[in-house]
């Protein structure tokens, strides 16, 4: 039996596009209730998905507890051993008031990744697997969110290119997920039931890409 | 002093977004390493790539996500295994890489384009360029720049170089490596492209041993038959290049004289179209000369080395060589192969070189 843990934002939880905070896909409609089922009954998959994580700030709004960074270690500490880590994080970085450029997004993605190393919570004591994934780019659309999120869908389509190079870098797992799903017109940054379908389905053959013995 | 940890990315990769193949100096190792995998077998898995090389998952994850953005490699078809889910192999993209080989032969040049899995896109036969003595010449310039026209647009900017064989008696009386070295500076100075200069028996066995029958074999008696006869030993897929200059006037040019003697026609012996007139016992006795040279070069090797196959190349029709083949088996009680590599097994494996030197390690 092995186990994956999927660390992201409100797009991990199921946020509904242009829904109420509290509207959230069941877990089956989610993506990691799609990658749980497609990965079949060898895998076990636990959800760590929160709206509004950040990878490595304090929210000065939100509070500190959307702050990626300090939550990832205990969160890893409970559910070790992983055999994989997947994150999905960096949209919530582009918020106006961050001021951050795609590139030190992709910076606190490399601290992430590196606190994972550390840790080093994989079958024992060994560093998990870790997939990058980067996030579906924002429409240029946002509603009622442009505000809130000044320039950043122009940065969001910069992200996946310099989360990549980060990937490469620290020698992890990537994946694009544009090149599988967009985010709904509703809101332009969240993404849909039949988005969350293809993303686990595509992020399960990822999985078994890897190749587990 | 700033904390390295978090000093700017520095990629492990080298592919950027740009098309066309990457300089043969920035390819690493590592993606050399993947890339022999590949051209040594048919397809291979991320999880086979890591227990063959030692490199972690994750490493494995981002060269090949390099190669494929290069488009060099390129998922295959879904496996299904007998348990767990299926199993999706990495393969060469056909349309990855191209390359050029010219042989010069005895009477005439064959000119092949070669795709990455080595299929034979293009063939021709030029006339032999007349070698001038004192300038190392601009005829291989000429042959290789017409080569180098014919090409679609595609393959020339994917194009890795240009594998050109020579026969030993274009090298004879002077130091081989030297003068082919020297050969390859003079046109890559000339014409900008790779140029890659070998004894063509030599990249015969390349060819065979890249995309042929040799491919799953690693210890092997090589037999090239063209106007004679030569022979090459190839042990843990190593080609053993004695420079040998040997070889024996059993060949198609014996077989020629016989054939003169009794006023057959001779053309289609030096014809690429694979088909032979009946030549009755003439072509029987000279297989049953060619069979026992063979034997005795077998029997003197293999005092030396065991070997469980030989492999014979040929541009001769393919039932002849089969034909070949059964006969020296049940003479030796040795396997004996025919090569696949038509129309030109020389041509084939001069343009396997410039993959073999950018894309093999040792």
């Amino acid at each position: 039996m092995r186990t994956v843990l999927c660390y992201g934002d409100s797009n991990t939880h199921g946020q509904i596009p242009g829904g109420l905070t509290l509207d959230r896909y069941a877990f089956h409609e989610r993506w990691p209730g799609v990658l749980d089922r497609e990965l079949g009954n060898d895998w076990r998959v636990i959800e760590e998905g929160l709206s509004g994580r950040t990878t490595v700030h304090d929210d000065p709004i939100e509070g500190p507890g959307k702050n990626g960074r300090t939550y990832l270690r205990p969160c890893l500490m409970s559910h070790a051993p992983l055999d994989l880590v997947i994150m999905m994080l960096g949209t919530n970085d582009l918020k106006t008031r961050f001021h951050q450029p795609p590139s030190e997004v992709a910076m606190g993605i490399g601290c992430l990744i590196h606190d994972i190393k550390e840790l080093a919570p994989g079958p024992g004591g060994h560093v998990p697997e870790i997939l990058i994934v980067s996030p579906p780019p924002m429409l240029d659309d946002i509603k009622a969110w442009a505000g809130i999120f000044r320039d950043a869908p122009q940065k969001s389509r910069e992200l996946a290119l310099q989360l990549e190079i980060m990937a490469d870098s620290q020698e992890v797992h990537f994946f694009d997920s544009d090149s599988v799903v967009a985010c709904d017109t509703l809101d332009g940054f969240h993404i849909n039931r039949d988005a969350h379908e293809k993303l686990g389905i595509a992020l399960a053959r990822e999985v078994e890409l890897i190749g587990w013995k | 002093m700033p904390d390295m940890r978090f000093a700017p990315p520095n990629p492990l990769r080298i592919a950027d977004r740009a098309s066309g193949l990457n300089a043969t100096s920035v390819r690493s190792y590592n993606e050399r390493l993947v890339l022999s995998l590949l051209l040594q077998n048919q397809s291979t898995t991320r999880l086979e790539i890591g227990e063959r090389t030692g490199l972690s998952a994750q490493t494995v994850s981002v060269l090949v996500r390099s190669l494929e953005q290069e488009g060099l490699v390129a998922k295959g078809e879904a496996q299904k295994g007998r348990v767990g889910p299926p199993t999706v192999p990495i393969v060469l993209n056909s349309e990855g890489a191209f390359s050029i080989g010219i042989s010069v032969g005895n009477r005439r040049t064959d000119v092949v384009l070669i795709d990455f899995v080595g299929k034979v896109r293009f063939h021709t036969t030029l006339a032999n360029p007349k070698v001038n003595r004192s300038t190392n010449h601009s005829e291989f310039l000429n042959t290789i720049r017409k080569a180098i026209s014919m090409l679609p647009k595609k393959a020339r900017e994917r194009l890795a170089g240009v594998g050109l064989a020579l026969p030993y008696s274009f090298s004879s009386g002077r130091d081989q490596e030297g003068y082919f070295n020297a050969l390859q500076i003079e046109i890559e100075e000339h014409l900008g492209v790779s140029v890659f200069v070998q004894n063509d028996i030599t990249a015969a066995v390349s060819g065979e041993s890249m995309f042929g029958v040799a491919k799953p074999l690693s210890d092997y008696m090589y037999f090239y038959l063209g106007a004679n006869l030569h022979g090459r030993l190839v042990l843990n897929h190593q080609i053993y290049n004695g420079n040998s200059p040997l070889s024996f006037d059993v060949g198609m040019a014996a077989l020629e004289k016989e054939l003169a003697k009794h006023r057959q026609p001779l053309e289609p012996l030096w014809e690429r179209t694979g088909s032979w007139p009946d030549y009755g016992d003439l072509l029987i006795a000279w297989e049953g000369r060619l069979i026992d040279q063979m034997a005795q070069s077998l029997e003197s090797v293999s005092q030396f080395v065991e070997f469980e196959t030989v492999v014979l190349s040929s541009y001769a029709p393919p039932e002849i060589c089969g034909d070949i083949c059964r006969k020296l088996e049940a003479q030796t009680g040795v396997r004996a192969v025919a090569g696949n590599i038509t129309p030109s097994p020389k041509a084939v494996g001069a343009a396997s070189l410039p993959f073999s030197s950018r894309f093999i390690v040792e």
